[in-house]
């Protein structure tokens, strides 16, 4: 056995351990954030932080069409009847899953600007409930939806 | 010097058993708070369902007993906390951790059980009982809900016999700590929803009954144009001096109203300034249109943007359109205009405009609610007079002005009024007086803001 080499590997799995005790409990912590309902976050905010966790590189376009999807599922009965009740059903925005909702946003970003246009009534999807990228859509089940159109990287479906 | 300074083996061994020690504490940490969070999840979800199952249970028993009630007022209570349990049991359906297609029937069914009892609520308040259709409706929902509630228990009895989790499809990645196979709750789920198998088209006076998707767009004249005719359309939308390049982004066939959408660039627009546009393929109207330019310094104010905005409207062909609502952000006004016909305001006719405080070049219009409802109305002469609906409102209130409007519900059926304008304990409202039946149908708040005037 040669001693400095396990010293080495040791120290190294070391400072893994530590890099994964900082990340770890951050990303576990804001799951437990992403689920719980919060009343005190306006709608405007709540919406411009979800279009920018969702499609932040996106056109502009893009980003009012992925705002009025979520708008359009609150009016229609399959789902719930409320923004945060949209945003925050399980499962259904991977930028809620994984935290980056929770992002701080500039007032001035063209999110929100984003927002209060699909607040306004503009909807470039002409009533989509839907949308998935399909570079990296995982679900198969999402392809079966009927596309509507195409916005920047995003297929918008019914 | 040369001689290498090594490390005694014993201490070796020594770092390596303590730093084993440390990762193994932590590890232990790790997993036990991770498990502590992935409890308190399961609870979260355990709670949601066991509320949901609740409210089942009760939306079962308040149909049965609006059903056997012989009285309107009787009635009424029950179908309102019918519809109270419906709204709470199908908000804590969308917390559970069931991804959405599998939800989607049972949510439906509650969405519109709560929603049909509101609306027969209201008509049993003003003293009219259940129709023989909507008796049926009633009865075909009862039944629903009570094979909901059964196959509910079933899944409830699942979970407290510890045959299934949530957290195999709250957390991803960690299937070696779950009991039950993946997928077992979601097929449960797949068998409350066949419940819904056949379930019946529902037409009743709510925003979630079954006619709301499908209804004709009644502004959406002409004929159906090409492509190539729909670019054009934009150009003189746009002003054809102004466009530089006009591309295809696709055409959407959903709903409706069908529309081609374009990409337009106008001459010396900055790289990262585009404008969107959708024209509908009947008529070649223009459904919406949104330009991302932001807007400088204001210089009008808001009298002459709205003035702006009507001379816009009118060059397009939209003429008596009369300005109602607005807002202002970002150096931008977003105003609504109304239609106006022999002096009745018009609100189902309605188109947005955004336009930019610097310059006063509108930036967006959106016409959908428009060309949804736009049509030659026969307006009726009121059934009862000004003085008779004056009398309807409120005392107390300072009327400031008044006048006539065909307004929209939320079912797409419009209600000729009198609007009247006026003031309470220093606050804005508008009451609308139905001009047929003397009935009080709808209140709005008035928020006066620097920023816009608005409607709560």
């Amino acid at each position: 056995m040669k001693p400095r080499k396990s010293v080495t590997a040791v120290l190294a799995l070391l400072l893994i351990a530590v890099i994964c005790a900082l990340v770890g409990p951050e990303t576990l912590f804001r799951m437990n954030i992403a689920y719980a309902k919060n009343n005190n976050v306006s709608d405007e905010q709540l919406l411009a932080r979800a279009i920018n966790g969702e499609a932040r590189g996106e056109p502009y376009e893009g980003q009012v069409a992925v705002g009025a999807v979520i708008l359009n599922r609150v009016k229609d009965p399959n789902f719930p009847n409320t923004i945060a009740g949209v945003i925050y059903q399980p499962g259904a925005f991977t930028a809620v899953s994984d935290g980056q909702i929770n992002e701080p946003i500039d007032p001035g970003s063209t999110v929100v600007k984003a927002a209060r246009d699909v607040l306004n009534g503009w909807d470039p999807t002409d009533g989509c409930i839907y949308y998935w990228n399909p570079a990296t859509a995982t679900s198969s089940w999402i392809w079966s939806r009927k596309i509507v159109t195409k916005i920047g990287k995003h297929n918008f479906g019914v | 010097m040369g001689e290498k300074r090594r490390l005694s083996d014993k201490k070796v061994y020594a770092i390596v058993v303590l730093a084993i020690a440390a990762i193994s504490a932590w590890g232990i940490y790790q997993f036990r708070h991770a498990a502590d969070l992935r409890q308190e999840l399961d609870s979260q979800y355990n709670r949601a369902f066991y509320e949901m199952v609740g409210y089942v249970n009760n939306v079962e028993t308040l149909l049965a007993k609006s059903m056997v009630s012989t009285t309107t007022d009787r009635t009424a209570i029950t179908l309102q906390e019918a519809w109270k349990q419906a709204d709470l049991a199908q908000t804590n359906l969308g917390q559970l951790p069931v991804s959405q297609p599998v939800l989607a029937s049972t949510s439906k069914f509650l969405n519109q059980v709560g929603d049909l009892s509101l609306a027969l609520d209201n008509q049993n308040i003003k003293g009219k009982p259940l129709s023989d259709e909507q008796y049926g409706m009633v009865e075909k929902l009862y039944k629903y809900s009570s094979s909901l509630s059964e196959k509910l228990r079933e899944l409830q009895d699942d979970l407290n016999a510890g045959r299934l989790r949530w957290g195999e499809l709250a957390s991803k990645g960690t299937r070696l700590f779950s009991k039950t196979k993946p997928g077992e709750m979601m097929k449960k789920f797949e068998t409350v929803g066949d419940n819904f198998k056949d379930y019946p088209t529902l037409i009743y006076d709510g925003p979630f009954s079954d006619h709301m998707s499908t209804a004709e767009a009644r502004g959406l004249t002409g004929d159906k144009i090409s492509v190539e005719k729909a670019k054009e359309k934009v150009r003189e939308f746009l002003g054809k001096d102004r466009v530089q390049e006009v591309k295809d982004s696709g055409k959407s066939d959903n709903g409706p109203i069908k529309t081609y959408s374009f990409q337009v660039k106008l001459k010396d627009m900055p790289e990262d300034q585009m404008i969107n546009i959708a024209v509908t393929q009947k008529g070649g109207h223009i459904e919406w249109m949104l330009s991302n330019r932001p807007a400088g310094e204001s210089k009008l104010d808001m009298d002459k943007a709205k003035k702006a905005g009507t001379k816009f409207l009118k060059e397009k062909g939209y003429e008596n359109m009369k300005d109602t609502y607005y807002i202002k952000q970002d150096n931008t006004a977003t105003i609504n205009y109304a239609y106006t016909q022999d002096d009745v305001t018009i609100y189902p006719d309605l188109i947005k405009l955004k336009i930019a405080l610097d310059t006063g070049e509108i930036t967006g219009m959106e016409a959908k609610t428009y060309l949804s409802n736009h049509t030659k109305r026969d307006i009726p002469e009121p059934k009862i007079s000004m003085e008779e609906a004056r009398k309807k409102i409120n005392g107390k209130m300072e009327v400031l002005s008044s006048g006539l409007a065909i307004i929209p519900t939320n079912y797409k059926k419009e209600i000729f009024c009198y609007e009247f304008k006026g003031k309470l304990n220093d606050k804005d409202f508008l009451v609308y007086i139905n001009a047929e039946t003397g009935e009080e149908e709808d209140i709005l708040m008035i928020i006066d803001t620097p920023n816009g005037v608005l409607t709560m």
